[in-house]
């Protein structure tokens, strides 16, 4: 039924659907923060300090009286920034070295390879951390650290899409015709080894966003006044047994934010893979 | 298998050589010399620290020279001694001249996280298999649905923040559970059940925090993993010859499902180490994450270096264990046919 009414199959699948309309509607209220938030985020109110969810503060108020709500959207942007600048990096990164490697082969390809080992073993998060000690903490500095840190996914997938194409009759082709190697790694490899990196990128947003949010909880984040998900939390935790609501929505937007982003993820590998997509049938 | 070891062996050399390089190549990111940026951001820095890290990285040396020091102290496990003010050895014990043993950082912290690795890890088990088998032998039926439902929050969930609704839930508001820290004050008058049960129990909270995610991802690989199985001849064919459904699930199915789950236990490792900085930290449990916290607010930088190395050189050693065990369970690797 749901497949006739979309023509597109990754239209037809509704965990990708419901991915879909989560992200977006997170990206337009992250978008149109400085029209919808009632109040200035980072505006201190002491006469309203730690007020309960109301009418006029929808989701309270927080220990220095700022709205909670506010924060809320001014910290969307933020998580969706990261997460997205983040993915940019390393899916750039990953594609290049991938490219390399599965194209030119022989020694670029032990090189690449040993480096994606490399940095694999290192444990991730510790990696992070240590960046971060070395450099201070900002916005701009955990956005590239995290690029930089996951980009061993995308390199073996792309080296992998470009070692079984290059055996494919129609590039073998273009190369007895004569074409050089960028026009055949930008205009027949790379278009055609775009959808599972198109995947690991929508599930690779969903983790930076979890990173940036727990290194802004741990302090070495976003760094106050500006707001983060992960840093309206650690007030949270500050005043847990006074103030539920500061704990509540953060968590849950991140939540719900992780879940958009794997959904569409996941949706789109079942909609576009035709291995997974024949499983599904049988 | 002897052979097949010793080349695993010669393969973990290049990707030592890598981590050694990858480290210090952090040590020189920060722009001009560490030392300033440690003063930059930290106005306690005094001119006796910086001096103290340009000793222990050589950093008045010749950049090749210091590399060749840094193997060296990656090569004898010696890091130095912390910069805070209890100045303790950063790896192993130290006696020093006057007979007096100071115990190494991470030699207390690391057997704290090994046991919350090991928990984490039987838990995982424990849970994600019944739950994968479940999920693949009622594909696309309620039970599925649900346990599908569950992956995907588990994925979701925000570690930290569960970890404070947990405390604030079982802790505060109903205090079943210690809330921190590994041991209650009377520990040491207890008997050694008493021990056990006390460190079980506030071990509870951060173990559960920690297999969550890996909960999730296990649970979905033995699903997808046996649909894959499942839906191949051999298990056709076992089902025509007339087997009992159960042997062919457990004995036929489940047996290679669960092949591929040992080398992602190994590459687990290095997520279940690093994921360890937030349980510990919340929890305040004194292993490597805290450890590892706290050096990094107090750029107590052998430290870092030091958890950094050691953290790596335990996750080669554990894709090499899972590596082994791999070839131990499928005779195909063994003999170089698969690989």
């Amino acid at each position: 039924m749901m497949r006739r009414l979309f023509k597109h199959p990754a239209l037809a699948n509704p965990l990708a659907m419901v991915g879909f309309i989560i992200i977006t509607s997170i990206m337009l209220l992250a978008l149109l923060a400085p029209l919808i938030a009632p109040y200035d985020p980072n505006a201190i109110d002491v006469k309203a300090i730690l007020l309960e969810p109301s009418a006029a503060h929808w989701m309270g108020t927080d220990g220095l009286g700022r709205d909670v709500f506010s924060r809320m959207l001014y910290g969307a942007r933020i998580s969706l920034l990261v997460g997205i600048v983040a993915v940019g990096i390393a899916t750039g990164i990953g594609i290049v070295l991938g490219a390399l490697s599965g194209y030119y082969r022989g020694w670029m390809d032990v090189v690449i390879m040993r480096l994606v080992d490399v940095m694999l073993s290192i444990p991730t998060f510790f990696l992070i951390l240590a960046v971060i000690a070395f450099l201070t903490p900002s916005i701009w500095n955990i956005m590239i650290v995290i690029g930089l840190t996951s980009w061993m996914g995308v390199t073996r997938l792309v080296r992998a899409e470009f070692l079984s194409l290059r055996e494919r009759e129609f590039v073998m082709a273009s190369q007895t015709l004569g074409a050089k190697d960028g026009r055949l790694i930008f205009l027949h490899l790379l278009p055609n080894s775009l959808t599972p990196v198109i995947v690991s990128s929508v599930l690779g947003v969903a983790s930076a966003v979890l990173v940036e949010s727990g290194l802004s909880f741990l302090g070495l984040g976003v760094q106050a006044p500006q707001a983060s998900w992960g840093n309206i939390l650690t007030d949270g935790k500050e005043y847990i047994q006074f103030a539920w609501w500061l704990s509540l929505f953060p968590g849950l937007a991140i939540l719900i934010t992780v879940l958009g982003y794997n959904l569409l993820g996941e949706g789109l590998r079942d909609a576009l893979d035709p291995r997974t997509a024949g499983n599904q049938a049988r | 298998m002897i052979k097949y070891l010793l080349k695993r062996l010669f393969w973990m050399v290049p990707l030592l050589v890598g981590i050694s390089l990858v480290s210090f190549l952090i040590m020189h990111l920060a722009p001009g010399d560490i030392t300033t940026t440690e003063a930059g951001f930290n106005p306690k820095a005094s001119e006796e620290s910086r001096q103290k890290l340009r000793e222990i990285y050589n950093l008045d040396k010749p950049i090749t020279v210091q590399y060749g020091l840094w193997l060296n102290r990656m090569a004898t496990l010696d890091f130095g001694t912390s910069f805070a003010s209890h100045q303790r050895p950063v790896f192993w014990e130290k006696t020093d001249p006057q007979g007096n043993v100071s115990k190494g950082l991470i030699q207390e912290a690391l057997p704290i996280t090994l046991l919350i690795n090991v928990l984490s890890l039987t838990v995982i088990i424990a849970v994600a298999l019944p739950l994968g088998i479940v999920s693949a032998l009622t594909q696309n039926r309620p039970p599925d649905r649900a346990i599908t439902l569950f992956v995907f929050i588990g994925f979701a969930i925000p570690g930290f923040w569960l970890a404070l609704v947990l405390m604030y839930w079982t802790g505060v508001v109903n205090s079943w559970l210690p809330i921190s820290g590994l041991h209650s004050l009377q520990y040491d008058q207890m008997h050694w059940l008493g021990k056990v049960a006390d460190t079980l129990r506030h071990l509870a909270l951060p173990v559960f925090i920690s297999s969550l995610s890996g909960l999730a991802g296990i649970a979905l690989f033995v699903r997808n993993g046996m649909l894959d199985v499942l839906h191949q001849d051999y298990i056709t064919t076992a089902r025509a010859k007339g087997l009992p459904e159960n042997t062919v699930v457990y004995r036929h199915a489940l047996r290679n499902a669960l092949l591929p789950l040992i080398t992602i236990f190994g590459l687990s490792i290095p997520g279940l180490i690093g994921g360890s900085v937030i349980a510990e930290s919340i929890f305040a449990i004194p292993g490597m994450g805290k450890l590892f916290y706290d050096a990094v607010l107090m750029r107590d930088f052998p430290v870092i270096m030091g958890i950094l190395t050691i953290g790596s050189a335990l996750t080669l050693l554990g894709n090499l264990l899972a590596d082994l065990a791999y070839a131990w369970a499928d005779p195909r690797v063994r003999r170089g046919v698969l690989k």
